[in-house]
C-alpha cells in the first residue's frame, strides 16, 4: 500500500508492522525472496553480524553495495558497520561526517563524557555524527529502502536501531536551460531528473509554509518517489482528497515517468486529449499552484504534472504573464487562430477544391486550378500524402542524432517541397497548406498538438468523402466530446463552457495584471481573491497645481 | 432504451447521408465557364456559346510560361433548349461543364428582340450559374463579344465583368435581371456591350509594330418592353437614367462656366440621392424628383471664379443642377416619347403610395407613365476643391 510520509527521509518508522500486508501483491512473498515491502515487518536484531548476514542475503549479487566495518575509536569492542550504495552516496560525506566522526575524531568528546557500550547508540547520535541528516530504524526494510534511495545506513553492535545518515549523493544533471518551452522573458531554468531538486525548485518559487509537499513511493520494483505539492488554503481540499486517492489506486511495478501515472489517474482514458497537463518550468507549476491546482513530481524525470487541467491551458503560456498584456493578448490570439488551422486547414482546403469549387473567387479557384491541371493524384490522396511525409519528417527531426540534422531537413525539404511540385506529383497550394499546417501546430502546447494533429486525420477524410459538412460534423463531434470531458471534476472546456464571464479575461485575451484579481473559479474557488482592488496604476496628481 | 438507442444511431446515419455533398468533382475535372452567349439560330433554335477557362493557361509566372498559352476556348452549338445545347456541348468537351463560376450572360441583339424570357429559365432553374452574374445584351451576336480578348484581365469575360462591376453605366445581375422581368411597375432594362476599338498594344510583346485592338466596352443600355429588346440609351442618357433610378452615383458631372462661356467644369460625386415622389389627382399623375448631390471640384477651365467665393460657389452649384437635370430629362424624354415605357421603377414608387389606385392603372402603366408630368429639384453642393483653392497658372 502506497503511503504518504511528512518528510521525505522520515520512512515511517514504526509504522512499519502495522502498515505491512495490507495490498495484494505484498501479501505473496515467494520463498528467498525478499521483496522490499515486506521486510517492514521484520525487526532488526541486536547482534550486528546477524543483521549483516541477513541484509547481505537480501542484496545478494548487489555488486553495487558496500559493506565497510570498522571499530570505535576508543573501545575496540564496539563494532560498527556502514552500508550504502556506490555511486548514491557521497563519499566524502561518509568518510568525512561518518567515519572519521567515529574513528578519529570521537576521543575529542570523550573525556567529558562517559562511554559504555550500552550508552554508545544514543552518544553516537547525538555527539559523534556530524551529518545534517539522521534518522533511524528498526526494520530490515527500512535499512533496505534507505541504503537504495542513496543514504548510508550505520549498524551498532548490540542495539536493535539502525542510524539513517542522509548521505544523498548521486551524479546529475545539474539545472540547465529549459529545451522544450522556452521563452523569451522570463526564468529559463528547468525541472531536472532529481526530485529533490525540483521540489526544492518550487520551494524558490514560493516562500511560504502552505507550499505542502507530500511524498509517497509508486511501483512495487521500482519504488519510485513521487510528491504531491500544493498550496494549502488555495487549493480545493476535494482536489487533493480526489488526487491522493487515485495515485493510491497505483499498483504497478515501475514508473519511470510522469507519463506513466497520467495514465493511470486521468479521468477519461480514451480520450484523444490530454487531462493531465506537463511541463518542465518551475514557473509554470508555481503559477498553476497558485491557481489552485494540485502538482505531481515524479523522481527520475523532469516533467511535473499539474491537474486539473483545462484545455484553454494549451494556450497559455508563462511569457503571457510577463509580457504587457495587449502583446500578450494579441499573441494569445494568434495561437487560437493557429489552432484551428492546425485542425481544420488540410480538410476544409480538400472540401473546397473537391466539392464547393464555387466558393471561391474566380480568379483564386482559375490559379489552384492551373496547379492542379498536372497533378495526377485526386486532391484527398494529395494532401494526404503530403501530410504523412510531414508527421515522418517531424518525427525523423526528433529521433535522429543531432550530427545527421542537417542532411535530413535539406532532403525534407529539397524532396518533399521543390522537387515534388517539380515533379509534377503535388500543387504547390498543398505544400504551402501542410507546411503551413505542420508549422501553426507548434504554437500551442505541445500535448494538445499531439491530439490535435491526430484528429486532423479522419476530419480529412470526412472532408473528403462529405465535403464542408463532413468538416462541420467532425467538428461538432470534436466539440460535444470536448464539451463531455471532465479533468478532476473540472469541465474541461471551462471557462467557455460552462462560461464564467471573469474566466474570461484569461482565455481569448490575456487581461493586465489588475484587472485578473481572481483565480478561475472552479479550479480556485476555496480563496478566488488573489489580489486587492484598485491596483490599477493612476498617474499622481497634477505637480504644477497648488 | 435499446429501441431509442437504435433510433437515434438511425437518424445519424440518415443525416449522414441527407448531407446531399456526393457531388465530388476534382478541379482538374471541371471546365470552367466564366461566360455565357445566347443568340438566336434559324428554325427558332437557340445558339449557346461558352467562353471556357483553359486553367494550364492560368499558371502563375516561372516556368509555366504564364500568358504565352491562349487562356481561353470559345465553343458554340446549337438546339432546341439551352440544356439542349449544352448535352451537345459535353459530346466536345471533356470536362464537366461547370457553371459556378460564369462571369457573364450575353444576350446576341437578335435574341433579344425576339423576347428573353424564353432563355432565362435555364439559368435560374439550373443549380450552378449564379445569380450575380452580369446581365447584358450584345450589339449584334453574344458570340462575337465571348470571342473578344483583354488587354489587363486573362479572360474577356473576367474584364467586362470588372467593367459592369466598376458601374460606370448601368449594370444589373441575373437575380434583378429576372426581377425586373417579373415587375410590372417597370420595364427590364440591362448593360448594353459592344465591339470597339482598345487602343494598341505596343512594348515587348508586340516587337515591331504596335498591334491595334479590338475589344469590348459597355457603351449604354439595352431597353425592354416586357421581355423584348426595343432600343438602347447612348451612355449620356444612361447617366440620366441612373440619376433617376437613384442607383450608383459615383462619376465626374461636367458643366459649363456661368461666367465664362466656353469653359467648362468636372465635379466628381462624393455622395448622391434620389427620392421620387409621385402624385395622383384621379385623372393626372405627376412625378416629384428630388436629387441631392455633393461632389468635388476636381477640374476648372475657367480663370476668373473661384470654388472659394460662396456667391461664385453657389452660381457653378446651379450650373452643376442644371447639367443634372438636364441628363435626366434627356433619358425621360427618350423613356416617355420614343419607347413609352416606365423603365426607371416610377411604377413600384407609385404603386408604393397608391397601392389601390396601382391596381387600376397597373394594365396600362406605360401610357399613364408617358404623360404624366415630372418636375426636378436639384440640390447640388461642391464640398471641397481639391488640392487648389484658386488657380495657380493664373497671372494676378
Amino acid at each position: 500500500m502506497a503511503r504518504f510520509v511528512k518528510p521525505l527521509r522520515a520512512r515511517q518508522f514504526g509504522r512499519g508492522q502495522s502498515n505491512a500486508g495490507h495490498s495484494g501483491v505484498e501479501e505473496q512473498p515467494k520463498e528467498n525472496d525478499y521483496s522490499s515491502q515486506d521486510l517492514q515487518s521484520l525487526d532488526l536484531s541486536a547482534d550486528l553480524q546477524t543483521n549483516l548476514g541477513q541484509i547481505k542475503a537480501i542484496l545478494s549479487e548487489c555488486s553495487d553495495v558496500i559493506y565497510r566495518e570498522f571499530d570505535f575509536a576508543q573501545d575496540d569492542r564496539i563494532k560498527l558497520a556502514i552500508i550504502y550504495v556506490d555511486g548514491l552516496a557521497s563519499k566524502s560525506q561518509n568518510s568525512d561526517q561518518i567515519m572519521r566522526a567515529l574513528m578519529l575524531d570521537a576521543p575529542l568528546v570523550e573525556e567529558r563524557v562517559e562511554f559504555t557500550r550500552e550508552r554508545a547508540f544514543t552518544l553516537i547520535k547525538k555527539k559523534l555524527l556530524t551529518v545534517h541528516q539522521l534518522d533511524e530504524t528498526n526494520s530490515l526494510g527500512g535499512v533496505i529502502d534507505a541504503v537504495l534511495s542513496g543514504d548510508t545506513v550505520l549498524l551498532v553492535d548490540g542495539h536493535t536501531f539502525a542510524l539513517i545518515n542522509g548521505t544523498r549523493g548521486w551524479e546529475g544533471r545539474k539545472v540547465e536551460e529549459s529545451q522544450t518551452e522556452i521563452v523569451v522573458r522570463g526564468p529559463r531554468e528547468a525541472f531536472v531528473e532529481t526530485l529533490r531538486v525540483n521540489t526544492s525548485l518550487i520551494r524558490r518559487k514560493i516562500h511560504n509554509p502552505n507550499l505542502k509537499i507530500e511524498m509517497m513511493k509508486l511501483g512495487q520494483v521500482t519504488r519510485t518517489e513521487v510528491a504531491l505539492a500544493y498550496i494549502k488554503g488555495i487549493v480545493n481540499d476535494k482536489l487533493i482528497a480526489e488526487v491522493k486517492e487515485r495515485l493510491e489506486r497505483i499498483n504497478v511495478d515501475s514508473i519511470l515517468e510522469t507519463g506513466y501515472i497520467e495514465e493511470l489517474i486521468e479521468d477519461n482514458p480514451r480520450s484523444p486529449f490530454p487531462t493531465v497537463f506537463h511541463t518542465e518550468r518551475p514557473d509554470k507549476v508555481a503559477a498553476q499552484l497558485l491557481e489552485g491546482r494540485a502538482a505531481i513530481l515524479v523522481d527520475g524525470t523532469p516533467y511535473v504534472m499539474t491537474v486539473p487541467f483545462l484545455f484553454i491551458e494549451s494556450l497559455q503560456f508563462p511569457e503571457d504573464y510577463y509580457e504587457r498584456s495587449l502583446v500578450s493578448s494579441a499573441a494569445r490570439l494568434v495561437r487560437l487562430f493557429a489552432l484551428l488551422i492546425s485542425l481544420l486547414a488540410p480538410s476544409v482546403y480538400v472540401a473546397i477544391i473537391t466539392f464547393h469549387q464555387e466558393m471561391l473567387p474566380t480568379s483564386l479557384l482559375l490559379s489552384l486550378a492551373a496547379q492542379r491541371e498536372a497533378v495526377p493524384l485526386p486532391a484527398i490522396v494529395e494532401v494526404y500524402a503530403m501530410e504523412i511525409a510531414f508527421e515522418i519528417l517531424r518525427e525523423a527531426g526528433i529521433r535522429l542524432p543531432r550530427q545527421v540534422g542537417q542532411a535530413v531537413s535539406i532532403v525534407g525539404a529539397l524532396i518533399i517541397g521543390e522537387a515534388a511540385v517539380r515533379a509534377g506529383l503535388v500543387a504547390p497550394g498543398t505544400v504551402i497548406l501542410v507546411a503551413l499546417t505542420g508549422i501553426a501546430s507548434f504554437t500551442y502546447s505541445y500535448s494538445s498538438s499531439l491530439s490535435i494533429r491526430l484528429l486532423r486525420f479522419p476530419i480529412m477524410a470526412l472532408a473528403a468523402t462529405l465535403g464542408l459538412y463532413g468538416v462541420i460534423c467532425g467538428v461538432l463531434t470534436i466539440l460535444v466530446h470536448l464539451s463531455t470531458l471532465r479533468s478532476f471534476g473540472t469541465p474541461y472546456l471551462f471557462p467557455v463552457a460552462p462560461l464564467s464571464p471573469g474566466g474570461q479575461k484569461d482565455v481569448a485575451i490575456r487581461a493586465p495584471w489588475w484587472a485578473m484579481s481572481r483565480r478561475p473559479r472552479l479550479v480556485g474557488m476555496n480563496n478566488l481573491r488573489r489580489e486587492a482592488a484598485g491596483l490599477k496604476p493612476k498617474p499622481p496628481p497634477t505637480r504644477g497645481k497648488q | 432504451m435499446r429501441n431509442k438507442l437504435a433510433c437515434l444511431a438511425l437518424l445519424v446515419m440518415i443525416a449522414g447521408v441527407l448531407g446531399g455533398c456526393w457531388s465530388r468533382k476534382e478541379m482538374s475535372e471541371l471546365a470552367i465557364v466564366l461566360g455565357a452567349g445566347v443568340d438566336s439560330a434559324p428554325g427558332g433554335q437557340v445558339r449557346l456559346t461558352l467562353q471556357l477557362a483553359r486553367t494550364s493557361a492560368f499558371m502563375a509566372g516561372g516556368d509555366g510560361g504564364g500568358g504565352k498559352e491562349p487562356s481561353t476556348w470559345v465553343i458554340s452549338d446549337t438546339g432546341e433548349t439551352i440544356a439542349d445545347v449544352q448535352r451537345k456541348l459535353s459530346a466536345k468537351i471533356s470536362r464537366h461543364i461547370y457553371w459556378a463560376h460564369d462571369v457573364i450572360l450575353v444576350f446576341g441583339e437578335e435574341a433579344a428582340r425576339g423576347g428573353i424570357r424564353k432563355y432565362t429559365n435555364f439559368f435560374s432553374r439550373e443549380l450552378q450559374p449564379r445569380e450575380t452574374m452580369w446581365v447584358m445584351v450584345a450589339r449584334g451576336e453574344a458570340k462575337d463579344i465571348l470571342e473578344t480578348g483583354s488587354e489587363l484581365e486573362r479572360t474577356s469575360a473576367q474584364d467586362i465583368g470588372f467593367l459592369a462591376r466598376a458601374r460606370t453605366g448601368f449594370s444589373v445581375i441575373f437575380k434583378d435581371f429576372i426581377i425586373m422581368l417579373a415587375s410590372k411597375g417597370g420595364n427590364p432594362i440591362a448593360t448594353m456591350v459592344e465591339i470597339v476599338d482598345r487602343g494598341v498594344i505596343s512594348g515587348d510583346i508586340a516587337k515591331d509594330k504596335p498591334t491595334k485592338r479590338k475589344g469590348v466596352a459597355l457603351t449604354g443600355t439595352a431597353v425592354f418592353d416586357d421581355d423584348k429588346l426595343v432600343g438602347w440609351l447612348n451612355m449620356t442618357e444612361t447617366r440620366g437614367l441612373l440619376w433617376l433610378k437613384g442607383e450608383v452615383l459615383k462619376g465626374v458631372i461636367t458643366f459649363p462656366s456661368l461666367t465664362e462661356p466656353g469653359r467648362e467644369l468636372s465635379v466628381n460625386i462624393i455622395r448622391g440621392q434620389t427620392e421620387v415622389e409621385p402624385q395622383y389627382d384621379g385623372e393626372s399623375v405627376r412625378f416629384y424628383v428630388n436629387i441631392e448631390v455633393e461632389g468635388d471640384l476636381i477640374e476648372q477651365q475657367s480663370v476668373h471664379e473661384s470654388v472659394l467665393e460662396e456667391h461664385e460657389r453657389n452660381g457653378m452649384e446651379k450650373e452643376m443642377a442644371r447639367e443634372i437635370e438636364g441628363k435626366a430629362r434627356l433619358a425621360l424624354d427618350k423613356a416617355q416619347g420614343e419607347y413609352g415605357l416606365d423603365i426607371f421603377d416610377f411604377g413600384e414608387a407609385f404603386r408604393r403610395k397608391y397601392p389601390r389606385e396601382w391596381e387600376k392603372l397597373k394594365d396600362r402603366w406605360n401610357e399613364v407613365f408617358s404623360g404624366a408630368g415630372v418636375e426636378f429639384a436639384v440640390d447640388s453642393h461642391i464640398r471641397r476643391s481639391g488640392l487648389q483653392g484658386r488657380r495657380t497658372s493664373v497671372p494676378e
